[in-house]
Order: structure tokens, then sequence, then C-alpha cells
């Protein structure tokens, strides 16, 4: 997209798409998921066109999600490392719950994001490496493949929970945040208020390049 | 519809393998091809088409080698695990005789209740993409027939009957021989039961579990974090909502100006 005045681009399209490939994938599993594992849900199943062809896209959004979570991993694992300001970050809650006094500036994420990241991650792999033994599970050990199924579930109930919140402070408690999901672009006052560091870092990058040239 | 039991008296089993046939014939299963194994149970597993078969077991105690002829199929759990872990409803269902029975109309083929049963008895087939085992004859049960298997059996090994009057006969039979019932959990009952000899241990059987019960990570599974899944994203969408009229959304451009105010 072209440069946008009094804006800032900060996602690049492989990021959006890598986050939407996720997210869809992720979604669509929770949903197909929820309507095998709860008979009073049989609406899922019946729009699905029946509880085998939900089975299978139930498998098959699991590989997409998993394709993606690599993908994501890549691409984010860096940006998301913690840094010593994230601790003051997050013993403030980031300011949601109640007035932040001296938030330290986040740098592309804040601690919040950071924390959804690898918990993403890490129950991500376990829906991902259960969610293989529940596909073939006549494989491995009986013992195994009922904690895979145990497991499994357990991820989805924590992941879930976890990407209402991320949902919610995504759209209605920070306007402005989905708009970089989608254009990749937010304006300079938003990126000040919730990307400083990040922010500063890139003008400060901006000037050694133009000073250079 | 009552309740019933099928009794299986391992003291007067003899191997003859007539219940293995009648079953294949009555639920019309296609013989397998099978080879020689050095042992005379034949085919040597459960499969998608045997339902039900003879496990014969050597086994050494003081007095020499006891040979013990089993009759091995589906205990029809009276609150069964393959049931519990089924999606598809209709697939697997615990009818009001006790017997616990498979529709392929549903089965979607997940194998879920394979992994879940206690006993190992459903089998999967990759052909057929769905799975099968022992229906305790369903179809003839609720028609006033014995089970075919109970029908063929020569020697009075398996009985068929209404719950109270099997139990009552299980525990005669056993005092009687000084045996004991399998399986004893109380809180794991079966609609079939077996009248072990005395000087047999479960544990000592080939495709016995000594100690059957609903898996534990299965109740982990559906009675907590399935549950939760749902309270969990209601729980979170409520606490948005919450914060959303409490606190409100964060507006970046209401803060930007008052911060040039202050400047």
């Amino acid at each position: 997209m072209a440069k946008q005045e009094g804006m800032v681009r900060v996602t690049d399209a492989t990021e959006r798409i890598t986050h939407w490939l996720l997210a869809g994938s992720c979604l669509f599993a929770l949903l197909t998921g929820i309507g095998l594992m709860f008979h009073q849900w049989e609406i899922i199943p019946t729009l699905l066109g029946g509880y085998y062809a939900t089975k299978w896209m139930h498998i098959f959004s699991g590989v997409v999600f998993a394709v993606s979570l690599i993908a994501a991993m890549i691409m984010w694992w860096n940006e998301c490392r913690f840094v010593a300001d994230d601790g003051k970050w997050i013993l403030q809650a980031g300011g949601y719950l109640w007035e932040a006094k001296d938030l330290p500036p986040a740098g592309m994420y804040n601690c919040g994001q950071k924390i959804f990241f690898w918990f993403v991650v890490v129950f991500g792999i376990i829906i991902v490496l259960s969610g293989l033994v529940m596909w073939n599970p006549l494989i491995f050990p009986v013992a195994l493949a009922r904690w895979a199924y145990m497991l499994h579930v357990m991820s989805v109930f924590a992941v879930a929970s976890f990407t209402i919140a991320h949902i919610y402070l995504g759209t209605f408690a920070n306007p402005g945040t989905v708009q970089i999901m989608f254009t990749g672009w937010a304006t300079k006052a938003y990126c000040e208020e919730h990307k400083g560091r990040w922010l500063a870092d890139r003008e400060l990058k901006a000037e050694a390049e133009s000073a250079a040239e | 519809m009552a309740e019933y039991i099928k009794l299986i008296d391992l003291t007067k089993c003899t191997g003859c393998r007539a219940c293995q046939v009648a079953c294949k014939q009555w639920n019309e299963l296609p013989a397998e091809k099978t080879g020689f194994s050095g042992s005379l149970q034949n085919p040597l597993d459960l499969s998608y088409d045997t339902w039900t078969l003879i496990r014969y077991d050597e086994i050494e105690n003081g007095s020499g080698m006891q040979w013990i002829m089993r009759h091995d199929a589906c205990m029809h759990c009276d609150w069964p695990a393959c049931v519990k872990a089924c999606p598809s409803p209709g697939a697997l269902v615990k009818t009001e005789t006790g017997a616990v029975v498979h529709n392929p109309k549903y089965c979607i083929g997940c194998k879920a209740c394979v992994v879940a049963c206690p006993f190992d008895i459903p089998r999967y087939s990759k052909k057929e993409e769905k799975i099968a085992k022992c229906t305790l004859c369903y179809d003839r049960i609720t028609d006033g027939k014995v089970p075919a298997c109970v029908a063929a059996c020569p020697t009075g090994c398996l009985k068929f009957g209404l719950k109270e009057q099997m139990i009552e006969q299980a525990h005669k039979r056993a005092d009687a021989v000084g045996g004991a019932v399998y399986p004893s959990n109380p809180k794991y009952e079966t609609h079939v039961l077996y009248i072990m000899p005395t000087e047999i241990q479960p544990a000592q059987l080939q495709h016995v579990n000594p100690n059957p019960k609903m898996p534990t990570t299965m109740l982990w599974w559906k009675n907590l974090f399935k549950p939760f899944t749902l309270l969990g994203i209601g729980g979170v969408a409520g606490l948005a909502a919450l914060h959303y009229m409490i606190k409100g959304p964060h507006r970046v451009s209401e803060k930007e100006e008052g911060g040039e105010a202050d400047g």
C-alpha cells in the first residue's frame, strides 16, 4: 500500500497473511472441535455437512494451523523475546486495569502480546502433537494416546480463553489495532502510544540512513 | 426393557469355538485368512470381522500346566468409556438392555473408542473407516432370543439372562467352584461376567485387564477440560464486556490531545 500522510506502516503482507492463516485455522479448528466434542452443538456438524466431513475439516484446519504456527514462530520469535521493560509493563497490567504511572514504551509488541505469543507457541505445539497422535492413535501405546486426548482439550481450553482476550484487546479495547492486521497501517499517534520504542528505533534508523546518503 | 447379563463360566469352556462360528454366522461376518501360529487360537486377535474368539492360555501352576480357554468379546460396560469418548451421536449407544451397540451409519472412524476402551475391544477398519465390535446380539435379545454365541454354546459355559438373576447365579457358581467373579470393580460394572476358576488370576490371562475402570484421562478430558473450554471462552468474553463497560476503550487520539495541551 502506498505511503500515507500521518500513518506508519507496521506490518508487511507476509506477517498479515501468516497471522490470519494462524487465526483462521485456529478458530475453524475450534469451531469444528466444539461441534465434535459437544453433542449439544450438533448444529455445527450439521451446517458443515455432517460429522464425517467435520472430522476431516478439523484435521485439515489442524494441518494449516501447524504450518502457520511454524511460520509464526519463525517470524515473531525474536520480536517476542522479553526485555527488562516488559516486567515493569506486566506489573502494571499494561495500564488496562488501573491507571499506570510510568508505563514503559513497548517495542513492536508489548509484554501482554508477547505472553500471548508464547502461550500459543507452547500450547499450540501440544495441540499439534497430540492432534497428530489422535489422527492415528492406534500406532501409539494406549497410555500415550489417552494422554493425547486429554492434553489436546486442556491446551484448547488454555489457548481459546486467551484468544478471546486477544480478540477483545485488538478490537474493542484498542481502536486502531486490528487495522494493523488488515491494511498494515496505523496512525503515528497510535504507534507513539502503543509501540513507542519500536517507532523511536525506526525513526533513528531512518535518520541514520538519510544521513548516510 | 429389562437389563441383561451374559455369564461366561470358564470352568466349563472346552474351546470348541461354536460361539465364534455362530457370531460370524448371525452377524454375517466374512471369514479371515488365517495361518498356523503354534496356538489353537485362530484368528489370533479380534478384528473388524471377528467380534468374538476363544483365547487359549497355557498357565504354569504348582501342579503343572493348565489350559484356559476364554470366550473374549465386548464386556458391555454399564458406564462405557467408548460411548463417553465417541464424538458422533448414535455411533455408539448404550441401550436399555445393557448392550453397547455400534451403528456403522454414524461412525466417522475417529478411533477414540478404540483408545478409550478398558478391555481393548473395538476394532478399526482402515478400508471401511469405521469400527466394529460385539453388540451382544442386540437385534436378537430385543426379540426375546439369546445372543448367537450363547445359543450355540454346547457346554453351558455361556449363559444369558436377567441382570439380577445372572449376578446371583455367578456368585453361587463362583462359590461352588471356589473361584471368583470377574470383573469385580463395583464402580465399573459390566453386562458380561466371568467365573474364573480358583487358581486363575485375571492378570495371568492374555488380553484381560485385571482392574478395568474408566480411564482417568477420560475423566479429566470429558468432565473437566471439556466444560472448561466453554467456560473459559464465555468467562473471558464476559470479563472483556465488563472491562469495556467499566474502563471503556483506550483511545489514542484523546490522549494525544491531552499530551499536547500539557506540553
